[in-house]
């Protein structure tokens, strides 16, 4: 019975390769899986690349790394508890030379470094690379190659930092601890650990890093001391996530929440194709049972017929998906060097295992609807009720299984759901009120498009449907190259706008100082500046950080490092309180009620906080405890700097640590030259310029464009698929219309135009509902998610309208030129 | 001036597995508006064909066919805006009201009248109480009725029925037969039915069988038959 079950369900499955429905079908399953198994063999090759350089190339078993020096005491045990400690110590600061800057990363180590690895220097900037044992001699500088050429140096010239004169001896190659230190592209300069001494640079901006050689015993009971001793240190160990693991495994969580998109098209593209699989299966089943087999056996075909389909379009997706994952990963070989194409099983069969069972849930409304019908009704097709809103029920199910699977972040998750939620509300009011009133007004001229717009009232629920379909692809197309476009512009623009031409991210007290002495010497204009100190988030309501999310998101993994914590006395120009009471208690909080703090909303809703959550602080290796009193969001229009984290000035008389400042600062092109000696008298001076800040967005965007334009080819793709399927599920009654109103004694011509009047209306509304879905995506999204005002271009939305319009009217005409080929003997022969 | 259409020697073959399948030869025949006829015939004769061939939407292999309107000779694409079609399976469109079906030819052509006129017409087969239901909340009998009112609400001169009664039973088809031919015959039209049922054939005016590639006019036989029965009732 099972054989003959199987053999039946082959030759349908051969029998029906070539009609429009299965052929759609392979597509939309084809694509998607192709994505995924792309996606997911692309990216354990990256683990599995970051996995085996965690392993060779940390330069340490464990690095324990802190704002301050470890005490004598605090040294003593670590080394009592570990086998060899080396201290390295790491700040950021400008190095000039012949009028030229550059910002770097200074490390000043000693004779004993490196602790474990290859130190690799050279004596040229093209020659080759030596195992060098122990750092730089007094007076003695050594810099990477990029160093080299931004200030034009050579072997044996002199370099100024913070007035003192260092000899350039070196080329630095390779760092054996750099990997540990995460995903940086900062400039590397090394010097020896006592000349770092003498330049005297304030304690509180060098970072103290501990290479610390240990066994995994030994690693735990120094994760145990750390996190009782010293919490606000961080360690990184070989057991532990790799800086750039974390980062890699954010970026696929985006492209996995972006995958929703791809989903959500996939589970419109089926729902649409399974009205026509329900019914050629219930016509089958409804032979079958007519013959006195049970409805089981026509269930058994349909589900053997959908196996068969998806395991001979498996080798094809595997064979297609080993091509792109080869093309990526030669592509990722700039960012991610040494990086080998390589064959992984594993997540192969777990990714398709896991599509497979999403494709049979889609498709489970076709089972069902096979099952415990009577033979009349099978023959009849009736596909309503219960298996109808099986199959919207399935789709949201698990469309909200895929979306919760991969949320990185939760605030931006839920704005896209809101935003493609509002885009189907707004199509079908279109659809129903275009049309309506469209019939409505038309009702007393005579010609096409009345009695287009009159058909598409009459058949108003399976043509909103189409619409809502091509609508909705339309939409998240447009919306992701809107955010291409728009990004870059509108970002560039504005900051130059309300920020000035010149970002100071870390200032001190006596730079902060010097500074507005000079702006009010030199006429410069300081746009900004606001006070901050550095605060390292330890517990969330007494519950230690790491316990209480084990969830990647963007907040957390900001919060593994120290953050700025700002304080003021009433709440800023640029923000908005979103919930509590900013501050609590009296118009200002006296003495004793400073330890509440107001916490930006998006990181309220990405850790889960609530108002009243408590938050301790380590700054400058003091504990405090603050209160959740207000939550607060950015508010445009006032300059972009902005604070997650707030607190009463009040709070200032209880904590001492050192203060810094943001600032930005607007520089006429003649008084470029004060930032040279800004920097000359201040290399710490944390400070970018617009021209250096659009350098860095460029290449970011760069890399975003391409990652964008392939995940665009995939949704124009399944627009196309999306556009298909919709015309073939409605295919025999467009055919039935055609054939009735040639039996009214009209031309196929006439069938022509009015499809062409249907499309153009079609594509009309879902035009319409996409841009102003896009429009409301863009104020929503923009504004939260990038701090940006969002500034539609009227002329451009209205140029894709056109263009959408266009395309879409022709693909629809073009694709149901099938419904053309209809006759009236075609209505004669239906007996 | 009524109007009427003209088939001269006409042939029909097709090609089938390399060869020539002749469904009919030389087979002459007018149809005039006003009038009714009956086309019968065993199933594969080329009964629909023939239609086909008559309401100038298929062309014959060999022979002439003309439409006379005004006295004016035409081909029969002139046709094509005088007729209407009347189905075995109704082909309502399932989305739209009784009315509305009724409304769609006058709507398509930009009538301004055309839910009066529908209603109009809905009277007339007697559903204007069912005006607002949908194809699927109708009986068969009901369904073909609403066919026929949208058939004839935009007067063509001819209507071409293909086995109006064949789903019906035979109260329904009774019914059916009654409005249809009543209909036709207020409306002026010509009126080709195409049927395997000798009761429907019987209420035209002519009756022709196709068989064996030919057309035999039965109504003359049939006349010639009745006026020998009267003859011998008399003796």
């Amino acid at each position: 019975m099972l054989t003959n079950n199987i053999k039946l369900a082959w030759h349908f499955y051969k029998q029906e390769y070539h009609h429009a429905h299965q052929r759609l079908l392979r597509w939309t399953q084809g694509v998607l899986l192709l994505f995924i198994v792309t996606l997911s063999q692309s990216s354990e090759s990256i683990q599995n690349y970051l996995d085996k350089n965690l392993q060779g190339l940390l330069g340490a078993d464990a690095v324990l790394s802190q704002q301050q020096t470890l005490s004598s005491a605090q040294f003593s045990k670590v080394s009592s508890l570990t086998n060899n400690v080396v201290m390295t110590q790491q700040i950021k600061a400008t190095l000039t030379h012949n009028g030229q800057w550059q910002q770097a990363k200074i490390k000043a180590v000693d004779k004993q470094y490196p602790l474990q690895g290859e130190l690799l220097t050279s004596r040229k900037l093209q020659g080759p690379s030596q195992q060098t044992l122990g750092g730089p001699a007094l007076g003695e500088i050594w810099l990477d190659a990029r160093l080299f050429a931004s200030l034009s140096l050579n072997i044996g010239d002199q370099l100024l930092v913070a007035n003192s004169l260092f000899l350039v001896s070196r080329v630095l190659q390779h760092e054996p601890d750099r990997l540990m230190e995460g995903h940086s592209v900062d400039m590397r300069a090394m010097i020896n650990i006592l000349d770092m001494k003498a330049l005297g640079f304030s304690s509180d901006l060098i970072n103290y890093r501990y290479l610390i050689a240990a066994s995994t015993k030994q690693i735990n009971s120094l994760i145990r001391w750390q996190q009782k001793n010293l919490p606000a240190a961080q360690i990184q160990h070989k057991q532990g996530d790799h800086p750039l693991a974390l980062f890699w495994q954010r970026t696929e969580n985006f492209i996995g929440l972006a995958s929703i998109i791809l989903f959500f098209m996939a589970a419109i593209a089926i729902e649409q194709l399974t009205q026509v699989h329900m019914k050629k299966d219930q016509y089958f089943t409804a032979i079958c049972m007519s013959l006195g087999a049970s409805s089981f056996a026509g269930i058994q075909v349909s589900c053997f017929k959908w196996i068969i389909n998806l395991v001979l379009l498996l080798p094809v997706v595997i064979l297609l998906s080993t091509g792109f994952h080869w093309l990526i990963v030669s592509w990722l070989n700039s960012a991610f060097v040494d990086l080998l194409w390589q064959w992984n099983y594993r997540p192969i069969l777990k990714s398709i295992g896991a599509v497979v069972v999403l494709f049979a849930v889609f498709h489970t409304p076709v089972w069902f609807s096979l099952h415990g019908c009577a033979v009349t009704k099978l023959f009849n097709g009736e596909n309503k009720g219960l298996s109808h809103w099986f199959t919207k029920i399935s789709s949201i199910f698990v469309l909200s299984g895929v979306a919760i699977t991969y949320s990185d972040n939760g605030l931006l998750t839920l704005m896209m759901v809101v935003a493609i939620t509002t885009t189907i509300v707004l199509m079908i009011l279109m659809s129903w009120i275009t049309l309506t009133l469209g019939e409505k007004f038309t009702q007393n001229f005579s010609g096409l498009v009345p009695f287009t717009l009159f058909m598409m009232k009459q058949r108003i629920v399976s043509k909103s449907t189409q619409i809502i379909g091509v609508g909705l692809c339309t939409f998240l197309l447009l919306f992701t190259l809107m955010l291409l476009k728009d990004l870059g512009s509108t970002m560039a623009s504005y900051q130059r706008q309300h920020d000035g031409n010149v970002m100071v991210s870390q200032a001190t007290v006596p730079q902060l100082a010097f500074i507005e002495n000079l702006a009010k010497q030199q006429g410069v204009t300081i746009r900004q500046a606001k006070p901050y100190m550095h605060a390292k988030l330890v517990a969330v309501n007494k519950q230690a950080l790491a316990e209480f999310s084990q969830k990647p998101s963007e907040s957390l993994a900001t919060f593994a490092r120290a953050i700025r914590l700002h304080w003021n006395e009433s709440m800023p120009e640029n923000n908005k309180l979103v919930d509590g009471h900013y501050w609590q208690g009296k118009e200002q909080p006296d003495s004793q009620n400073w330890q509440q703090i107001s916490v930006e909303q998006e990181v309220m809703t990405d850790l889960g906080l609530v108002i009243g959550d408590s938050l301790t602080f380590v700054i400058d290796q003091q504990s405090f405890t603050f209160a959740i009193s207000a939550s607060h969001a950015f508010k445009p229009g006032a300059g972009s700097i902005t604070f997650w984290v707030q607190m009463p000035t009040a709070a200032l008389t209880h904590i001492q640590a050192p203060r810094y400042s943001m600032a930005s600062l607007e520089l006429a092109p003649q008084q470029w030259r004060l930032l040279a000696e800004l920097w000359q008298k201040f290399p710490t001076l944390r400070m970018i310029s617009l021209t250096e800040m659009t350098a860095i967005f460029d290449s970011i965007l760069a890399m975003i464009t391409q990652l964008i334009s392939g995940f665009s080819f995939i949704i124009i793709s399944l627009t196309c698929v999306v556009i298909l399927a919709s015309i073939n599920a409605l295919e025999s009654k467009e055919k039935k219309k055609n054939s009735i109103i040639m039996s009214f004694g009209f031309s196929r011509s006439t069938c022509f135009r009015l499809n062409v009047i249907e499309w153009l209306v079609t594509a009309s509304i879902a035009a319409m509902g996409a841009i102003v879905g896009t429009y409301l995506a863009g104020l929503l999204i923009y504004q939260s998610q990038f701090s940006l005002t969002y500034k539609a271009d009227f002329i451009w939305l209205i140029a894709t309208l056109f263009i959408i319009l266009l395309l879409v009217t022709a693909l629809g005409v073009y694709a149901s030129r099938n419904n053309l080929r209809s006759s009236v003997r075609q209505l004669m022969s239906e007996t | 001036m009524s109007s009427y259409i003209e088939l001269k020697n006409i042939s029909q073959s097709f090609q089938l597995n390399e060869s020539t399948v002749t469904l009919f030869n030389d087979l002459n025949l007018s149809i005039f508006q006003g009038e009714s006829y009956a086309i019968t015939g065993p199933s594969g004769a080329g009964k629909s064909s023939l239609l086909m061939l008559i309401s100038g939407l298929e062309k014959p292999t060999a022979g002439q066919v003309a439409y006379v309107k005004a006295e004016q000779r035409k081909t029969l694409d002139f046709l094509r805006a005088d007729i209407g079609f009347i189905f075995q399976q109704f082909h309502l469109l399932p989305e739209l009201t009784a009315l509305n079906n009724v409304a769609l030819p006058l709507k398509l052509r930009g009538d301004k009248q055309a839910i009066n006129k529908a209603l109009v017409w809905l009277d007339k087969v007697g559903l204007s109480q069912r005006k607002n239901h949908k194809p699927s909340e109708l009986s068969g009998g009901e369904q073909q009725r609403v066919a026929i009112a949208r058939a004839l609400v935009f007067e063509p001169n001819f209507i071409f029925a293909d086995e109006p009664t064949g789903n019906l039973d035979q109260k329904s088809a009774t019914e059916i037969a009654d409005i249809l031919f009543a209909c036709c015959q207020e409306n002026n039209s010509g009126l080709v039915v195409v049927t395997h049922s000798a009761v429907l054939a019987q209420r035209a005016q002519h009756t022709f069988l196709l068989a064996d590639g030919s057309l035999m006019d039965c109504s003359m036989a049939e006349a010639h038959n009745k006026q020998e029965s009267n003859e011998m009732f008399r003796v």
